[in-house]
């Protein structure tokens, strides 16, 4: 049996256990550390047990064995009770451990790999800095060759598990070229800001890498110099096909909610499901999210190490995004007052939603992505 | 040591069970199956007992070709083999049947079996199985420690084994009775015995690599005539809406000349 969001049997049996997991333990504790703005470490090294951090790491190097559809599997479970929690463990598992995993020697993965696969360390990646986001190239971090190895000056900022990681990728400017590092929370000039206060994923946390004559040892630099343009762009693919899926469960969630009431809500004598307004936003709800759910689904079966679909990717983030943004709306205006409170949860997936229009990209990147590669393919 | 576990593949308890029109069965399109939730906590409690003892699991399944998932998900837990008894809809009896061939073949010390399945909720078929046997039975087993003690946290198994015993605590009307039996019994599994585990994503990949036998029924020779007969399936009378009294008299009288409780 196999089917677009099941493509074997594994699949299945991996999206009931993240699914059984995540209403018994996940659900529970969403709105405590949504208030707290704190990371559930405990829970999150559970996601370690369970084999699900280093889900895209070849078996025999201790991972999951998985490809990038398992991987939208588990952000899209985890996402339908908290979506701050998964953004916790997509910096962690995609934008670390995955893109090390690629890009990294026999040497560093020694060092690193089990850690991070175990739970034992959070990992997290600095790209965006101060004044430049969708203009990455324009990064100013720069890391010049000292004896010992690396000096990194400059900072990073808006970076998911600053706070809680022990290990980052920082991408820095060696000779005007993009250059991947590994920097230890330990390394000699490195610090973190306090946490960056936000509107929602507040169950993960946030914040600057700060690099002041920073000294990194020669042998965490990761790749060829000046190759960290490519292994940046690499793994984009798979962060914006699982931030795609965590906007595809946070719509399914608003989905059910906003069902739920509609069948229970009586106003003017009867259940609201029966007004056409109320209609309209369960009806065109369900048709975009289940729209959103095929593109996402269907991306995530050509992006993996050895194939590439950035067109899919950009398309598949550029339209899920808002849909999960809309139906927590839709959700809202059917649950009126009781929607705006906190006992729905629905206040929640609207604020956290907002963030996938933004992080890993800007809808407007993915405006500029995808008109470039389309353009590009009529020559 | 050897336990045989049974899985039984059942409705998902969280969604709503629909009745065909005719009154003759449920139906399935679209339905959820699991798992019976009694049965993962026998194949928990087994997994524990055989770490600290030793052995194997041996995990068995009677329906639908189908129920080859539910015996997967118990090999992803850990379980070392799976076998499936090809069959239909068997009744309590019939299951018992079937499992004393099994285990007349199999030899384990043990067999572990959920109280009862949550889509009929017969609780019969541990029973009778021990019964055919003449085997000491336990049932209800339950855990004195409690579900948030140190002991299930560090994955204890409340069943104890030691000489060829097994010490085991059950859920009685009373409160909790600690009997003893000989092995090889059968033990049945009441709700606060242990948390299941869930499977994990390394255990999800070796399950597949891991071994299920397929055995039609008719193969085992064993008598499965049934011995209760379903004439219908009918939803429960929709509950009345309440009423409204005036006053103490008026709730008096109607308990006494209409509800007929006093």
């Amino acid at each position: 049996m196999s089917d677009l969001f099941n493509p074997s049997e594994e699949h299945l049996a991996l999206r009931k256990m993240v699914a059984d997991f995540t209403a018994k333990e996940v659900e529970p504790q969403a709105e405590h550390h949504d208030r707290t703005g704190t990371l559930n470490r405990e829970l999150f090294g559970r996601l370690g047990e369970l084999g699900l951090l280093g889900i895209t790491i070849p078996v025999e190097h201790g991972g999951g064995g998985m490809d990038a559809a398992a991987a939208v599997i588990v952000h899209h479970e985890l996402s339908k009770s908290d979506p701050g929690f998964c953004l916790a463990y997509l910096a962690h598992s995609m934008l670390f451990v995955n893109n090390f995993f690629h890009v990294s020697n026999d040497e560093q993965r020694e060092r690193y790999l089990a850690k991070v696969v175990s739970g034992e360390w959070v990992g997290g990646m600095g790209m965006t800095e101060p004044g430049h986001g969708t203009d990455v190239l324009g990064m100013t971090t720069t890391a010049v060759r000292s004896e010992k190895g690396w000096v990194l000056n400059g900072t990073k900022t808006y970076i998911t598990n600053g706070p809680d990681a022990q290990v980052f990728l920082v991408y820095a400017k060696t000779h005007g070229r993009i250059s991947t590092f590994l920097v230890d929370r330990t390394c000699p000039g490195f610090t973190t800001s306090k946490p960056i206060k936000k509107m929602g994923m507040r169950a993960s946390t946030m914040s600057e890498l700060i690099f002041e004559d920073c000294q990194v040892p020669a042998a965490n630099m990761v790749g060829e110099e000046g190759g960290g343009l490519v292994h940046m762009m690499r793994n984009l693919e798979i962060e914006r096909l699982t931030l795609a899926a965590m906007s595809v469960g946070i719509a399914d969630r608003c989905l059910d909610i906003m069902v739920r009431y509609g069948r229970d809500r009586v106003a003017f004598k009867q259940p609201i499901n029966r007004f056409g307004q109320i209609q309209r936003y369960i009806a065109e709800g369900y048709a975009m999210t289940e729209a959103a759910r095929c593109l996402v689904y269907n991306v995530a079966r050509s992006v993996g190490p050895e194939h590439h679909n950035r067109l899919g990717s950009d398309a598949a983030k550029l339209f899920a995004a808002p849909v999960g943004k809309t139906v927590a709306d839709y959700a809202m205006q059917v649950l009126g007052g009781a929607g705006y409170c906190d006992e729905y949860k629905v206040e929640r997936f609207y604020r956290d939603a907002k963030l996938l229009e933004i992080g890993g990209g800007t809808l407007e990147s993915h405006q500029k992505n995808i008109t470039k590669d389309l353009t590009r393919k009529l020559d | 040591m050897k336990i045989l576990v049974t899985v039984k593949r059942v409705t998902d308890y969280e969604r709503k069970v629909k009745i065909k029109p005719d009154g003759s069965g449920f139906e399935t399109e679209g339905m959820n199956f699991v798992p019976n939730p009694f049965d993962e906590i026998a194949v928990e409690e087994a997994l524990r007992l055989t770490k600290e003892h030793g052995g194997d699991v041996v995990v068995v399944s009677i329906g639908p070709n189908d129920a080859t998932q539910q015996i997967r998900q118990a090999l992803a837990m850990g379980a070392q083999r799976g076998i499936l008894v090809q069959a239909g809809e068997l009744d309590s009896d019939a299951v018992a049947r079937v499992l004393q061939k099994l285990v007349e073949k199999e030899n384990p010390d043990l067999v572990l079996m959920g109280k009862q399945a949550t889509d009929d909720d017969a609780n019969q078929a541990g029973q009778l199985l021990a019964g055919y046997l003449g085997w000491p039975q336990a049932t209800f087993a339950s855990k004195t420690e409690g579900l948030e003690s140190a002991e299930e946290k560090a994955q204890k198994p409340g069943v104890k084994v030691a000489d060829g015993w097994a010490s085991v605590a059950r859920e009685a009307d009373g409160g909790i009775e600690t009997i003893k039996v000989q092995l090889p019994a059968v033990i049945t599994t009441d709700l606060r015995l242990n948390h299941p585990r869930f499977a994990s994503l390394p255990g999800i990949m070796k399950a597949k690599k891991k071994p299920i036998e397929e055995i039609p029924v008719a193969s085992l020779g064993v008598d499965i005539t049934p011995k209760v007969r379903v004439l219908k399936y009918e939803e429960p009378p929709a509950r009345l809406a309440g009423v409204k009294v005036a006053d103490v008299d008026e709730l008096v009288n109607k308990l006494k000349n209409e509800a007929k409780v006093i």
